[in-house]
């Protein structure tokens, strides 16, 4: 036995990450741990690789207990992490980044030769060629990859874990990097892979456990299931085909077809996509995080630009009301007050101006009868937005988005991080003004919520629509 | 309101420790400073005159920093404004000498708003960044300064490094012969009260105020920052080049090698003591102005004269960002 999770629980607040959790990591085995976003995949390696210290439970390697919430005795332990976004100094040579990551101290003397012989050995018998004078952030992704791998099995390595190993890598440099994870298996080394999808896993893993809200809900040899069943357990006994909803929806609003949408980096992220919105309608979008569902909204609110498709809008130009993903950076001005957050959506509203001049008085009646009325916890208007909880910053959000009576509102993951009351509030906003006859796009990861509050549900994977959950996941 | 009552004890507090550690007894230090700059109408216009530039300076930093735009380029700015009013004085007076003052005014503020505008577009479609382009482009303009005074604009008998000398008709007017108090510190004040009403009260003065807090926000809620920064830029540098040209019409009458005395440069503490407030900026361009002017008054009976000015400010300016400004690193996003 080489790794044993016993009993392990985390709360963040109100929150159960992880729920009395143990699973078994073999030696000379590829153990996949399989979840939607959410499901406690990411607390699971926090903890094992000592970066989250859990509540409850006990992680033992050979017998030991680890310290847990202890990176660097887990380190030395022999319990090393390649994480998805890489830990590599960009600017640093390859043996430097090596040498960075087998440096003790600050006091403990640098020789690159000797940081970097053990790694590039060990890439000589992977047959790799890797240059240690290379400047990292000049190699290829599957390069720095193997920079990665290289640094976390230099030195005692009994477990390694890779986070979404095949995410940023192209077909060819999976089939690449299947090869080397079977070659460290040789070894005797516990191999951990994180994924959001059995697709990425198929082929490797040799045992794959599931988890869902924070427990481990199913778990096998890979020999003895099948993709139906981890899908089953992935997605668990919710309903994932599309219900038809009520069809005495108003006119169209929105006609989209063939949307391409590029993401920051200039990959296409939305990929041919068509959909049409109706008045009085909240059309859900789910699938796992990652998969285009940001740059769809985005491209939607007009705030990101489409490079193919049309985008019409057959009742003429709307009010778009958009609910960003992220508040803290796009929802809001936290240093501003909550009134100026909230007046921003009504600066060209007739009744809030005068010539050039803006109506304060107007404006700060406006956002005192919002706080009141969506029952936002703040001392009062001129409070700074950030100096309120998250659930509370949502709702001012939310606020401004609807106040403007949007005849298409865009949201995207509206109650991400919210209890269940708030959460409750965003929704009966939300289902509010659809009654009003808003149309609303609903971006959201969560199931349970496009469950609630879709009428008609499509989930993006990779980009394209696919008909269910199950399309999603697997 | 406490923060401040705090910034006016805190620079108090400040001039004290300083005359302290210079040797000076405070009181009597302090008795010659308040003497220097309001002891009299000699000192109230020196006060009054050195703020002027610092004050228009000052609001101009004010709005490029409000909009996130970090115009450090104040001191080249001020420059260019004071240049262009000369260059359009040779040009104008000959032709139309009713028209002389305006056209000074405005072309300084243009030709200074031109240049700072070009330093905001470089930021916002080049990505090239306000604080390292106006740095530079001071350089540039002191440069194009000690050529013009040799060149172009050398007075008529090519002997001193400095313009020809306006008319006294042509001059901001003066109140009292014998002091220096002229009508461009009413520009200023006029100016102050102008942008703070842009600020405080316009939906421009908003939408610049959100792009400055959280640029992706304005963006996301189709503002246009980009629109809006370049703008700031502009007002920022066209008041930079105002003071230039307001100090040239009120003050010297003619330009040379020395013409500024790092007025731009002292307008970023200035902006930044008056809580980059437009009415803050008003105390604060006083205060600097009586600091200076007194510190004249003080240079008079001791030796460590007018460093003592600087040294203050230096411990006034740090203090500030010590202790007032600090906080405001944790409530801001990293973004």
């Amino acid at each position: 036995m080489a790794l044993s999770v016993q009993g392990v629980s985390k709360s963040f607040g109100n929150v159960r990450a992880l729920d009395s959790v143990s699973v078994e990591f073999e030696p000379g085995e590829i153990h996949a741990v399989l979840g939607e976003n959410g499901a406690g995949k990411s607390t699971l390696m926090g903890v094992l690789a000592g970066f989250v210290r859990p509540d409850r439970g006990a992680v033992v390697l050979d017998g030991q207990a680890l310290r847990l919430g202890d990176p660097l005795s887990t380190r030395e332990a022999g319990v090393r992490m390649v994480h998805q976004h890489f830990m590599l100094v960009p600017n640093f040579s390859v043996a430097e980044n090596l040498a960075l990551a087998s440096a003790q101290t600050l006091w403990s003397g640098l020789n690159l030769e000797r940081a970097s012989r053990g790694p590039t050995s060990l890439a000589a018998r992977l047959g790799w060629s890797i240059d240690p004078r290379a400047r990292t952030g000049g190699l290829s992704v599957g390069a720095q990859q193997r920079v990665e791998i290289l640094k976390a099995t230099d030195g005692p390595c009994r477990v390694l874990i890779l986070d979404e190993p095949t995410a940023v890598l192209t077909p060819d440099e999976v089939s690449e990097a299947f090869d080397y994870l079977r070659e460290i298996r040789r070894a005797g080394t516990a191999i951990i892979l994180i994924a959001h999808k059995l697709s990425e896993v198929t082929g490797i893993a040799d045992r794959v456990t599931v988890l869902r809200q924070g427990r481990v809900v199913g778990q096998a040899a890979m020999a003895e299931t099948d993709a139906g069943q981890i899908a089953e357990w992935m997605v668990g006994g919710r309903v994932t085909s599309a219900p038809t909803g009520p069809a005495e929806h108003g006119a169209v609003l929105l006609d989209v077809t063939g949307l391409t949408v590029l993401g920051d980096r200039g990959e296409s992220t939305v990929r041919s996509v068509s959909l049409t919105l109706h008045q009085g309608e909240i059309l859900g979008i789910g699938g796992v995080d990652g998969n285009g569902q940001v740059e769809l909204a985005e491209a939607l609110a007009g705030v990101r630009p489409h490079v193919s498709g049309t985008v019409s809008w057959p009742q003429g130009a709307p009010s778009v009301g958009y609910i960003p993903q992220d508040r803290q950076t796009d929802g809001l001005a936290l240093t501003m007050s909550v009134a100026d957050n909230l007046a921003v959506s009504r600066l060209d509203d007739p009744s809030a101006r005068k010539g050039p001049l803006l109506r304060s008085q107007v404006l700060r009646e406006s956002a005192q009868s919002l706080v009141k009325a969506l029952n936002i916890k703040t001392p009062d208007e001129q409070a700074p937005a950030g100096s309120l909880s998250g659930g509370n910053q949502q709702e001012v959000v939310v606020a401004r988005a609807i106040s403007g009576k949007p005849s298409v509102l865009v949201a995207v993951n509206p109650t991400r991080g919210l209890d269940i009351q708030a959460t409750a509030d965003v929704h009966n906003q939300l289902r509010r003004a659809a009654a009003d006859g808003a149309g609303i796009v609903l971006v959201s990861t969560d199931l349970d919520e496009l469950d609630a509050l879709a009428d008609r549900r499509v989930f993006l994977s990779r980009g394209e629509f696919v008909e269910s959950l199950l399309g999603a996941v697997t | 309101m406490i923060r401040v009552a705090l910034t006016v004890v805190g620079l108090f507090l400040a001039v004290v420790l300083t005359l302290i550690v210079f040797g000076v007894d405070p009181v009597k230090g302090l008795g010659l400073i308040v003497e220097g700059a309001a002891g009299d109408k000699y000192g109230l216009a020196r006060t009054a005159v050195r703020a002027t530039p610092l004050l228009l300076c000052g609001l101009g930093v004010t709005i490029g920093w409000r909009a996130g735009m970090y115009n450090i380029g104040g001191e080249g700015q001020y420059v260019l404004g004071g240049v262009t009013g000369a260059a359009v004085a040779r040009l104008v007076v000959p032709l139309a000498p009713g028209l002389a003052s305006i056209s000074i005014l405005a072309s300084s503020f243009v030709s200074a708003g031109l240049l700072a505008a070009l330093a905001g577009w470089l930021q916002v479609k080049r990505g090239v960044q306000c604080v390292i382009s106006t740095i530079l482009m001071n350089f540039l303009v002191l440069q194009m300064l000690a050529w013009t005074v040799r060149g172009p604009l050398q007075e008529s008998k090519h002997e001193l490094p400095q313009t020809e000398r306006l008319p006294n008709s042509l001059m901001f007017k003066r109140f009292d012969a014998q002091v220096d108090l002229h009508s461009g510190v009413f520009v200023a004040l006029a100016v102050a009260a102008l942008v703070w009403a842009a600020l405080s009260l316009t939906r421009w003065g908003f939408v610049l105020r959100v792009v400055g807090q959280n640029r992706r926000f304005a963006f996301v809620n189709k503002l246009g920052p980009d629109a809006v920064q370049v703008w700031a830029m502009a007002l920022s540098g066209g008041l930079c080049g105002l003071a230039g040209s307001v100090d040239y019409l009120g003050l010297v009458g003619q330009i040379g090698d020395g013409f500024s005395q790092g007025w731009g440069f002292l307008a970023i503490p200035v902006a930044l003591l008056g809580g980059l407030h437009p009415l803050g900026v008003v105390a604060s361009a006083a205060f600097f102005g009586a600091l200076l002017a007194g510190g004249e008054g003080l240079s008079r009976f001791n030796t460590t004269g007018a460093t003592l000015v600087y040294v203050i400010q230096a411990v006034a300016v740090l203090g500030y960002l010590y202790f007032v400004r600090r906080g405001r690193v944790k409530e801001a996003p990293a973004a």
